[in-house]
């Protein structure tokens, strides 16, 4: 398969600080590719440089293999861009503000028109097509910024956080339209800090944490390598943890670890036998939680952090 | 750096026939409120003109058989359309650029922020020669009582318009890009606005001011649009007129430059 995106030693930096510092990755024409990680781990970064919309301070950076720097125009029109924001022109209709946005690229009128319908059904909106931005609601607001980034029939298209703020039900009517997309072949580079959209929908992703790749792989291979298969969650008083802690310690084998994150200790390597003694120990069982492991494991093992803070 | 075709000498790129998709997308935002946005333009400037035409008038002697009414109407064909080009390159860009994401959006689209800066000019500009339009057409219905328009050149107002519109427009636009906050633009209208209002020669003849309020005027654009508007609305041409366009045509590219470099500057900041 021939990569869509090719970076090597990607760095972008403002003044001294690097919010990108030497990423390498490459995305497969038709792969669902993550950037996972918290606020501030170089994804939006990340994805800007992709889109030509900042620029690369250093390193090697080529879309559709086209170098980003020299060819800005040409990558931009092979991209969709689904912005954190949803920058809908609230003064147009929904409708005239796909057709405005085809202007960009050069679509013609007659093409534009197809591909606007075709869009506006495919995200559920056909029905909402004459009115003004202000009567549609969170959810439809992004899957109208989704339409728009298809209207120029994209190779890649763009995702940076895109159910950031949307209550549940939008959010899962969201990822069936991502899902659907990846099916008919869309490439699709998506940024989020939410594990379990991560998990859900990529096919291969990158955790990141300032600025740098700690890991890259499928998303059950970085669960099953760096966080094993189950994870003992406790949630007890600081006294009561002390003494689970010393228990549970040596209890654990050579992949067994325990981490503290705020007030909740996870210990990963650990298996039902694990679960039945601290069960036991715990004054209220209720607050000890066994449950197979993601990525939100992955990433505090890695930095002994959490994704969202 | 990113090149994105910049011209080094420039420090922008040349911009390309894109920029028509932005001027396109004001476009069609002015067609769906236009109702809300063409009462003003209309009305205050035939308001001013019958108020102080009629009014103050009476006591104004301009030697010969003129009416004072008559000197202020060529001039109401530029100085209130002016507002339209200004407000749009001050206010609208703003709220563009900072409020409402619209260039961001379009950022990242293949339109480079070249084009996104002088499609927005040019819809400022198209605003100014809009306005002049609507002031000619009142104008014409009042010209049986009034005797304002004495030659059909009066047309060629709406391009001078249109000019003077893009030269006001890629200054005020270049001052919107170092604007930090909306309160901040009305710094422009006390600096650059008004004293361009008052010394535009609209409402008194300028060459009996002290000397360096005269070369002042003959400084800011309008001035020279507003003579252009008076020969055209008088039928009264001279040679003297070539440098009054001389002066708007030699400031166009350096105006638009200034205002694209400006605010190409601000979106690619972020």
């Amino acid at each position: 398969m021939t990569a869509i995106i090719r970076a090597e030693a990607l760095t972008r930096r403002y003044g001294d600080f690097f919010a990108v510092a030497g990423l390498d990755f490459e995305v497969a024409e038709g792969e669902f590719f993550g950037l996972l990680g918290p606020n501030g781990a170089g994804k939006t970064s990340t994805i800007k440089m992709i889109a030509c919309v900042q620029d690369v301070t250093d390193g090697l950076l080529e879309v559709g293999g086209l170098d980003v720097r020299t060819n800005d125009r040409a990558v931009k029109s092979l991209i969709g861009m689904v912005p954190q924001d949803d920058n809908l022109d609230e003064d147009l209709t929904v409708r005239r503000n796909l057709e405005v946005y085809a202007r960009y690229f050069g679509v013609p009128r007659h093409l534009a028109k197809e591909r606007i319908e075709e869009g506006l059904a495919l995200m559920q909106l056909d029905e909402k097509a004459d009115e003004p931005i202000s009567a549609l609601s969170g959810g439809m607001k992004r899957r109208l910024v989704i339409a728009r980034a298809l209207v120029n029939e994209p190779r890649l298209l763009i995702l940076d956080e895109p159910t950031t703020g949307l209550d549940p039900q939008a959010r899962h009517l969201v990822w069936r339209k991502l899902r659907l997309l990846r099916e008919r072949g869309t490439t699709i580079l998506l940024t989020t800090h939410y594990m379990d959209e991560a998990e859900q929908l990529c096919d291969r992703l990158i955790i990141m944490d300032n600025g740098k790749a700690l890991s890259e792989g499928r998303p059950r291979d970085l669960i099953a390598e760096h966080a094993g298969r189950e994870v003992l969650e406790l949630h007890l008083p600081p006294e009561e943890t002390a003494r689970v802690v010393e228990r549970l310690a040596p209890m654990l084998g050579e992949s067994g670890r325990i981490e503290q994150v705020e007030d909740v200790v996870y210990a990963y390597g650990v298996d039902e036998a694990h679960y039945r003694t601290v069960e036991e120990m715990a004054s209220d069982p209720y607050r000890v939680i066994f449950r197979r492991a993601n990525l939100e494991d992955v990433f505090l093992t890695l930095t002994g952090r959490g994704l969202v803070e | 750096m990113r090149s994105g075709g910049v011209v080094p000498w420039l420090g922008i790129a040349i911009p390309g026939p894109r920029f028509i998709a932005v001027w396109q997308r004001d476009r069609d935002v002015f067609l769906r409120l236009w109702k809300a946005e063409v009462l003003a333009p209309t009305i205050e400037p035939i308001v001013t003109l019958l108020g102080l035409g009629l009014g103050l008038g009476a006591y104004v002697e301009l030697g010969g058989d003129r009416d004072y009414v008559e000197f202020l109407a060529p001039g109401m064909l530029m100085v209130f359309p002016m507002f339209g080009a200004m407000f749009e390159a001050l206010f609208g860009s703003y709220f563009r650029m900072d409020q409402h994401g619209t260039y961001a959006a379009i950022q990242a689209t293949p339109v480079r922020p070249e084009e996104i800066v002088l499609g927005d000019i040019a819809w400022a500009a198209t605003r100014m020669a809009l306005n002049t339009g609507l002031v000619l057409v009142m104008l014409l219905m009042l010209t049986p009582w009034l005797g304002f328009v004495k030659s059909p050149l009066v047309i060629l107002t709406l391009p001078v318009s249109l000019l003077c519109g893009l030269l006001i427009a890629g200054v005020s636009i270049a001052f919107t890009s170092i604007a930090r906050s909306i309160s901040q633009l009305s710094y422009f209208f006390s600096i650059y606005v008004l004293p361009m209002f008052w010394l535009s020669g609209a409402f008194f003849p300028t060459d009996d001011l002290p000397r360096w309020a005269d070369i002042a005027s003959n400084l800011f654009p309008l001035y020279h649009a507003v003579v252009l508007s008076r020969a055209l609305t008088e039928g009264d041409l001279s040679w003297g007129l070539l440098g009054n366009l001389g002066f708007l045509l030699a400031f166009l590219l350096p105006s638009l430059w200034l205002g694209i470099w400006a605010m190409r500057r601000r979106i690619i900041r972020g």
